[in-house]
């Protein structure tokens, strides 16, 4: 009852939302999406059969499959990190003659419930089809899906844990390290490959029907499922206290910027906003970490000696961090548009702001691409090219972004903040924003030698640079125009 | 000089601010009073140029609020809490506005000095982002972050919102004696009556985005009349 009135009221939330109309442009490609991957799941699903059949011949290709579960639910748990963090709308119902618990409960088993929790399936299902139903029949496809479910379940929980607490400290992402660093542990100490075995068990288990498997995931499914309530119980109290930041030991005054005059100030307030804002700087944290795994891939040299891969990683290691955080440009702002449009020329100076610093943070790709540069992975040409490709044409084109998002962006979206379920939008332009500098570096480096390609980039790069006061004028002028437009939305989505 | 010439906002059906002509001279306190939902933040907020108007416009000192900028220079507003960057302290914020009207840090600070009374010590020094702060205090922030450079054309949308009985007859004080002082022309919009009439030379009363009365109050004799008006209404 609690449940179905819970969901009735956040359908309502998302169907009255401001931007309602514009995404559903948003959604058609979310599903379109859902359908493509939906496809290919099923596709490899099959060939995963008919790999593991002809590839391993003296073991059944579901015992393999089971084997290499640890793998799946660790792409799963990753993969819901693309999914909004989970936000629990708990406020509206504190003061309801309601349990508190019974709320939470209701809102943990929705998030139990959810579809995504099924989307491996597509996977699954085929592939049970084809390897378990000749031994087993229906019934042993059927446990076997079941089994399946529960674990992305209980992997649903783990994952809410973590980006729940990763929320309010970015640092708690280190809790996979114990979790994941005893899985390999267990399987690739020498002669264990526990983990590996423990996964063929309980898949077979699954299929077999057998009470202590499924009794044994429902187990691990409701203990996380509890331990989130736990964990959320606690930060209720907490975000209601509001005791997070209320006495700040050390006030940071980036004195540095002091010096550049008014676009310094806003370099200053910047730094202020990712730093000292939790989803700016759970941001920046998250951002920073993609490009370091990024710079590790190449200088570990994963690619060896493919120039294709290794290209494509080092123009992403520039210019991922700059694409995820201006993509949201102004978004933030439209929290305080309307103190900033009282003055004079503020946000042309804003944009210069963040285009200097978005530059200056390019700095750390560069250094880390030092080390390939010196082991001969990637050449300097190339990471020079790539810097200022990023630095001109990336930014200049990301940037046009500020005219066009008029969606206010939670500074602090806390653990009971308003759902942020409202981002398909700007996820479908980020999206779009993140293929368009390898189309440009695929094409070039198809009509031109790799030198030439290079210098190219270099130098579309420097004259995007060179002139980068005309195109932040003109992004200026263009969202003056559409000033009432832009600060209604934000007003309303705030 | 405030002129408001031929305004119209609308919402669908909802007329929110209809004004053929109202000119506000320079030097003139005008308290905005009317219902919830008479119009009276639309009017500010078009007056501010962060609304598009229908048709019609606002000119502050012969400048077009909506075709030039440089009425900034002279306006200082404050609104709602829309209008404050909370995650500064109440100090780094005062900074900030004063950087964009081009004083130094010093200069800033000297400013504040003048509103310490106001702020009760329960502002600057606390080391607190202004998000921290009572809803009452940050109301303080944004009151003396639009007086912070002396403009010459003060707009405050319910500035005695959330402040205690002595905040409320220090504003008072205060925005007597800041128009004396620079004959700043000020606009104030309250429900509360006795603090309007208290300090405005002029009352304008706003329904349904009409301005329906014109009162002079520079002999404070406005309070009746409203009073009388909003028994009936």
């Amino acid at each position: 009852m609690l449940l179905s009135d819970i969901r009735k009221n956040q359908k309502l939330a998302a169907r009255r939302s401001p931007i309602y109309e514009r995404n559903r442009f948003a959604k058609f490609m979310i599903y379109f999406g859902i359908t493509f991957w939906a496809a290919y799941f099923v596709y490899i699903g099959v060939m995963l059969f008919f790999a593991f059949s002809e590839g391993i011949p003296n073991m059944e290709p579901y015992h393999i499959l089971n084997c290499g579960l640890p793998f799946f639910l660790l792409i799963d748990f990753f993969m819901r990190f693309l999914l909004p963090t989970p936000v629990q709308e708990i406020k509206p119902y504190l003061l309801l003659p309601l349990p508190k618990k019974r709320v939470l409960n209701a809102l943990l088993i929705q998030a139990g419930l959810n579809p995504f929790n099924l989307f491996w399936l597509f996977l699954f299902v085929p592939f049970a089809w084809l390897s378990v139903l000749r031994f087993y029949g229906i019934p042993g496809v059927l446990g076997y899906c079941v089994g399946i479910w529960l674990l992305m379940v209980g992997n649903g929980y783990w994952s809410m844990l973590v980006r729940v607490l990763m929320r309010q400290k970015f640092i708690y992402i280190l809790l996979i390290l114990p979790v994941y660093g005893s899985m390999a542990l267990l399987e690739f100490l020498p002669e264990t490959e526990w983990t590996s075995r423990f996964y063929m068990d309980l898949g077979e288990g699954y299929i077999e029907w057998n009470p202590l498997a499924f009794l044994g995931t429902l187990a691990v499914a409701i203990g996380l499922a509890g331990v989130n309530r736990w964990v959320q119980g606690k930060l209720i109290y907490r975000e209601l206290a509001r005791t997070e930041d209320n006495k700040v030991k050390h006030i940071s005054n980036y004195s540095f910027f002091e010096r550049y005059g008014i676009v310094g100030e806003y370099m200053r307030l910047e730094l202020k906003l990712i730093f000292r804002n939790k989803t700016p700087k759970s941001n920046f944290w998250s951002f920073l970490f993609i490009m370091v795994m990024f710079a590790c891939a190449l200088a570990g040299d994963v690619y060896g000696s493919n120039n294709y891969m290794n290209y494509f990683i080092c123009l992403y290691c520039y210019c991922v961090f700059g694409l995820m955080t201006l993509s949201r440009i102004m978004s933030f702002e439209g929290n305080y548009i309307d103190g900033l449009m009282v003055h004079k020329e503020t946000i042309y100076n804003l944009l210069l702001a963040k285009y200097y610093l978005q530059s200056i943070f390019l700095i750390i790709p560069f250094l880390m691409m030092l080390y390939p540069v010196v082991t001969g992975t990637v050449s300097l040409l190339t990471s020079a090219a790539y810097l200022f490709f990023t630095m001109g044409p990336i930014f200049a084109t990301i940037m046009q972004l500020a005219v066009y998002n008029d969606k206010t962006a939670v500074l602090n979206g806390g653990f009971m903040a308003k759902s942020q379920g409202n981002t398909m939008y700007q996820t479908l332009i980020t999206l779009i924003a993140f293929a368009a500098p390898l189309l440009i570096q695929r094409m070039l480096t198809f009509f031109l030698p790799e030198t030439e390609a290079g210098i190219a980039l270099l130098v579309i790069g420097l004259a995007t640079v060179a002139t980068h006061r005309i195109w932040i004028k003109n992004i200026y002028v263009r969202l003056m125009k559409r000033r009432y437009n832009n600060m209604e939305n934000f007003r309303n989505t705030r | 000089m405030i002129l408001i010439h031929d305004l119209k906002k609308t919402y669908g059906s909802k007329v929110a601010v209809d004004i053929p002509e109202y000119t506000i001279a320079e030097g003139e306190i005008l308290g905005l009073v009317g219902n919830n939902g008479a119009g009276k933040t639309t009017l500010f907020r078009l007056m501010l140029d962060l609304l598009k108007a229908d048709s019609g416009n606002v000119t502050i000192n012969d400048i077009d609020v909506s075709r030039s900028e440089s009425w900034k220079n002279f306006t200082g507003a404050y609104l709602d809490e829309s209008f404050l960057i909370d995650y500064l302290t109440p100090e780094e914020y005062f900074c900030f506005v004063g950087k964009m009207c081009g004083f130094t840090k010093a200069e800033t600070e000297e400013r504040i000095e003048a509103y310490s009374r106001f702020m009760a010590d329960e502002i600057i020094g606390q080391k607190k982002y202004i998000r921290n702060l009572s809803a009452g205090n940050r109301q303080k922030v944004g009151i003396i972050s639009a007086l912070l450079s002396r403009p010459a054309v003060v707009i405050l949308d319910e500035p005695f919102n959330f402040l205690d009985p002595s905040s409320q007859s220090s504003l008072k004080h205060l925005l007597r004696e800041y128009n004396r002082e620079t004959c700043a022309t000020i606009l104030v919009s309250s429900h509360n009556l006795t603090h309007t009439t208290d300090i405005s030379t002029r009352i304008a009363v706003l329904e349904h985005g009409v301005i329906i009365r014109d009162i002079d109050n520079t002999e404070g004799t406005a309070s009746e009349e409203l009073e009388e008006y909003f028994r009936r209404e």
